[in-house]
């Protein structure tokens, strides 16, 4: 078996491109546009949900200074039900597409995802112990970190499957991607192997909460979540503009990023940790969603081009907005009872990824 | 000022790649590497370049490489390697403009933008700003990374300090014409006070071009100097294995190398 990282036709649809090859102007217009669609949709999920409680009434209500406009029902379902919502939708959304266009830089590969390398199962892992074990075993250290004793963990996991991916991957400094790749299906299958036993050992009650969790859902979000995850999640944002230059350099190999002045192994130490961070945070809050990584940076690139300088605030930017689409349809499908938000992307997501898989067959020569 | 290459080895396991090889890259001339396949010429390349590990010591403008940083050693030299590969849809443009990246091709901000187009015309694809690379031809992708490594030491002499091109095997895929005209552009960059090291395999292109011949053969330097001095039926015919004439026209003092024979 051998594993080609050089192919990738290009896609046979795509935005025209101008005679001088240029689409800087036509991605920050892209940008501009998807910072309006997500404004719109940042409102729209405010102002829509099971209750009747209209956003408009209570702008009104607070701009109109007439405090008795405002119920007390009205104030907490807007702030403390739909805004934490929308905010942790944003927030994952956009750290599962920003994650997935780090990953794909580094590895020159488009079809590269924080799952592929064992990231969201070293995660899931670090979750489901938590579930599991912590009314037995681990009671004593979940009553030390309370409610950041799960997203603490997945982060966990999530690094420690990086940490020996990097281990099993890096010689000399130097990191092979097709090993890299390799050792990522072992480590998943390992901490599927080991979460595997910990969902035997279950009971009736854990096993409900693992469902829930494993399916991925925004159900939960609350300011406590946000808390716990958020500033994890925007360090990781913040780092990734920095990156932007060495994934570019890094689209030629290795050996070319370096020679044009770009520090190979830091720009592959802080995507990493980036990725590891972001993944496990939004993992641990809101379990599994699955594909924002790998569709939308792949739709931008075929409108915007993939330099990474725009590829990554719109990734952030369209996948944040692509959540918020996927929790109003999971709101509505089978109101009022609500659909895990892992479903919808996944029913969404999966056969956009067979096309891709079936336009770029060449990647993998088996 | 200079590249200068002083007793360098490198190792790949216990496997010698290369050992003791001293040599001085000067500004203001094209130096060749030829030698046959798997004799180091790449690996030698690749050390001088920073890609590899080595024993020994290679001084860029006085300056140890083993002690600089990535940007550092990228404002002294641009490195074009035998074949980049790209994963995602670059337009030429875009592939071009990796170039300048570091920031220090030595242009004025206002030529700067039009660096790309600029270099593309310098290599013959006057109009490919706005094609993909993917779907370009091996030869072209290969002109196409030339651009690029021009626009990183755009200016050959930047702040006083001489600037290099490190070629490996810059015309492998190309034709005659596109070869001179690569050819022609390593000369104009050396007559402008720059240095270029590249790996060629056709011993006549080396003899029209190179200023300095350095001959390898298993891992060893043989010979090195100007192409009439390193060129001569004997060491070239026991350098490659083969029965090879080397010839001087009438015309010229420039030699030309005819194939006889595999057979020595």
């Amino acid at each position: 078996m051998a594993l080609r990282d050089d192919v990738a036709p290009v896609p046979r649809w795509r935005w025209r491109v101008d005679a001088d090859g240029d689409r800087s102007a036509r991605a920050r217009a892209v940008i501009l546009f998807l910072v309006l669609i997500y404004a719109v949709l940042f409102l729209f999920s405010l102002g829509s949900g099971a209750s009747d409680t209209s956003f408009w009434a209570v702008l009104s209500g607070w701009l109109g200074g007439g405090s008795e406009a405002l119920s007390l029902r009205d104030r907490v379902v807007i702030g403390d039900i739909r805004l934490p919502r929308v905010v942790l939708g944003s927030l994952i959304g956009a750290s599962l597409a920003v994650s997935g266009a780090v990953m794909q830089g580094l590895f020159r590969n488009p079809l590269a995802d924080p799952g592929i390398v064992g990231v969201g199962s070293g995660a899931g892992l670090g979750a489901i112990t938590v579930i599991v074990l912590g009314n037995t075993v681990l009671a004593p250290v979940i009553g030390i970190f309370g409610i950041y004793a799960l997203p603490l963990a997945a982060f966990g996991g999530g690094l420690v499957s990086t940490l020996l991916l990097y281990r099993v991957a890096t010689r000399r400094g130097q990191t092979s991607i097709a090993t890299m790749l390799l050792a990522g299906i072992a480590l998943g299958a390992l901490a599927g192997a080991l979460s595997g036993m910990l969902v035997y050992v279950a009971d009736d009650q854990e096993l409900r909460d693992l469902t829930f969790w494993g399916l991925g859902s925004l159900a939960g979000a609350t300011w406590a979540k946000i808390w716990a995850a958020g500033p994890i999640i925007l360090a990781a944002l913040a780092a990734a503009p920095f990156l932007a230059r060495g994934l570019d350099a890094m689209v030629l190999g290795e050996a070319t990023a370096n020679h044009l002045g770009v520090r190979v192994q830091r720009v592959k130490n802080s995507a990493i940790l980036a990725v590891a961070a972001a993944t496990g945070a939004s993992v641990a809050v809101a379990g599994g969603i699955g594909f924002v990584g790998i569709v939308v940076p792949h739709l931008l690139r075929l409108t915007i081009g993939p330099e990474h300088r725009y590829l990554l605030p719109a990734s952030a930017l369209l996948g944040a907005s692509l959540l918020l689409v996927a929790d109003a349809i999971s709101r509505i499908v089978v109101a009022p009872a609500e659909l895990p938000i892992g479903i919808v992307t996944a029913t969404l997501g999966a056969p956009f990824f067979l096309w891709i898989l079936l336009r770029q067959r060449g990647l993998l020569d088996l | 000022m200079a590249i200068e290459v002083d007793d360098l080895s490198v190792h790949i396991g216990r496997k010698a790649i290369l050992s003791g090889v001293t040599l001085s890259v000067k500004p203001g001339a094209v130096t060749a590497i030829v030698g046959p396949n798997g004799s180091g010429k790449t690996t030698f390349l690749k050390a001088v370049s920073g890609d590899l590990p080595f024993d020994g010591e290679v001084r860029i403008n006085g300056e140890a490489l083993k002690g600089m940083k990535p940007w550092q050693a990228a404002a002294h030299r641009a490195v074009l390697p035998q074949a980049s590969s790209l994963s995602f849809p670059y337009t030429v443009r875009e592939v071009v403009k990796l170039g300048l990246l570091g920031g220090r091709s030595g242009a004025n901000p206002t030529e700067q933008a039009q660096l790309p187009e600029r270099a593309l015309e310098r290599v013959d694809l006057k109009g490919f700003a706005g094609r993909f690379y993917q779907e370009l031809s091996g030869g072209e992708q290969q002109r196409v990374q030339l651009a690029r490594v021009l626009c990183q030491v755009w200016q050959p002499v930047l702040d006083g300090q001489p600037r290099y091109l490190l070629l490996d095997e810059p015309v492998s895929s190309l034709d005659i014409k596109h070869q001179l005209i690569i050819m022609d552009i390593a000369a104009r960059f050396a007559s402008a006070g720059g240095g270029v090291l590249a790996v060629l395999h056709d011993l006549n292109l080396t003899a029209r071009f190179a200023d300095q011949v350095a001959m390898i053969h298993r891992g060893k330097l043989v010979a090195a100097g100007a192409p009439a001095e390193v060129f001569n039926d004997a060491l070239v015919s026991d350098v490659f294995e083969c029965r090879i004439q080397v010839g001087v026209p009438p015309s010229g003092d420039l030699p030309y190398v005819l194939p006889q024979s595999a057979q020595l």
